[in-house]
């Protein structure tokens, strides 16, 4: 190789590593990620190369079912590091709504972790439209899982709902 | 200065020091962008790089240069002025008086610079002094003061201390690394500045010529 072609060479492949770290950079200032995993997670989600891990996920699932809500977040938490992935943020979203959920009374502040599960998955998800088919919950969109959780948050106490139903 | 210094090395090494100075690790990790008057102290520190001689921008951008050379002269001029701007915002007090008089401080300094016209040599020796001045005064001495876990006789001198200024010295804590991580940018961001592409001194070249 020609020393102008080697120069050439190691110009371009500046560029476009510069080009790449400052695009990272700006990731991380605009998105604020505030562990290891979650940068990792967004640096790798930008070149779509980030996935969830299914078993994790699954387990967490399964915990969700068994209304064992603690377990359940502990599980889709590892299945999603990153709070890149929408199904498992709406699933994260949904044990706080179930945990929190009372007939006369919701846990505001579980409701409002909640809030900020949602919020990730609608952020994450293409086109801010989150659809989860599961037969065993009664919301399977986002945005009405997140207004159920904002009418939470702003009336705590209902006692006039008192028959209303967990969904 | 070969291609792999000014297409690689001093890119990454300026991005690095944006990375680092934007951080603050207090409270959980957030990265914090440099304000309006750091970009204002950046470009003149920047204007006073050039008119000393230690940053030549022909050197790094000219019409007889390649499209792909310029790209990376662009890069470095830019990468260099926004690692500026972060370290200025970074060793510039966070709130109160010592906040408003480290700014002026630094606009009267950077504007004393780039009108006196030091040579390359003075400008990056007074640029170190700057910032280690800044980064003493931030990370030594006022952390210091504001340090919650100092004794009872320190408490009550700060005590009356910031009743003499109105509150207006006490800055928000800093956990040990903010420290380490500000001294760090520092030195890559004086490492950088020094590696930057100097004006050639056309009277020494001439009487080499002759």
């Amino acid at each position: 190789m020609s020393p102008g072609m080697r120069h050439s060479v190691v110009r371009g492949a500046g560029l476009l590593l510069t080009i790449a770290y400052a695009s990272a950079i700006g990731w991380i200032y605009a998105r604020q990620p505030t562990s290891a995993a979650q940068v990792s997670g967004g640096l790798a989600s930008l070149i779509h190369a980030y996935h969830v891990d299914p078993q994790a996920f699954d387990d967490g699932v399964r915990f969700f079912h068994q209304d064992q809500f603690e377990p359940a977040r502990a599980a889709l938490a590892r299945a999603d590091p990153a709070q890149r992935d929408a199904r498992t943020q709406f699933y994260i979203a949904y044990t706080f709504y179930r945990q929190g959920w009372g007939r006369v009374h919701t846990d505001a502040a579980l409701y409002q972790q909640g809030l900020q599960a949602i919020d990730r998955a609608i952020a994450s998800a293409p086109g801010g439209r989150v659809i989860v088919d599961d037969p065993q919950i009664q919301m399977h969109s986002g945005d009405e899982l997140r207004a159920e959780l904002a009418r939470g948050i702003t009336h705590p106490i209902h006692p006039l709902d008192l028959f209303g139903t967990r969904k | 200065m070969t291609p792999l210094r000014e297409a690689i090395v001093l890119p990454l090494l300026f991005l690095t020091v944006v990375l680092l100075a934007g951080l603050r690790p207090a409270g959980g990790a957030t990265f914090v962008p440099p304000g309006l008057f750091a970009l204002v102290l950046a470009a003149l520190l920047m204007a006073a790089l050039v008119r000393s001689g230690a940053l030549a921008p022909e050197r790094l951008m000219a019409p007889s240069r390649g499209i792909l050379a310029n790209a990376n002269g662009a890069c470095v001029v830019i990468a260099a002025w926004a690692a500026a701007a972060q370290l200025l915002a970074l060793v510039t007090p966070d709130s109160g008086l010592p906040l408003f008089f480290v700014s002026v401080f630094l606009f009267v300094l950077l504007l004393n610079t780039w009108v006196s016209r030091p040579d390359r040599v003075h400008a990056l020796r007074s640029l170190m002094v700057i910032l280690g001045a800044c980064f003493v005064l931030k990370f030594v001495v006022l952390a210091a003061l504001s340090d919650p876990a100092g004794g009872r006789t320190k408490r009550a001198l700060m005590a009356l201390f910031d009743a003499a200024t109105l509150g207006g010295i006490t800055q928000p804590a800093q956990p040990g690394t903010a420290g380490y991580l500000a001294f760090g940018a520092i030195v890559l961001f004086l490492a950088g500045v020094s590696g930057l592409p100097a004006r050639r001194d056309d009277t020494t070249t001439l009487v080499v010529s002759r």
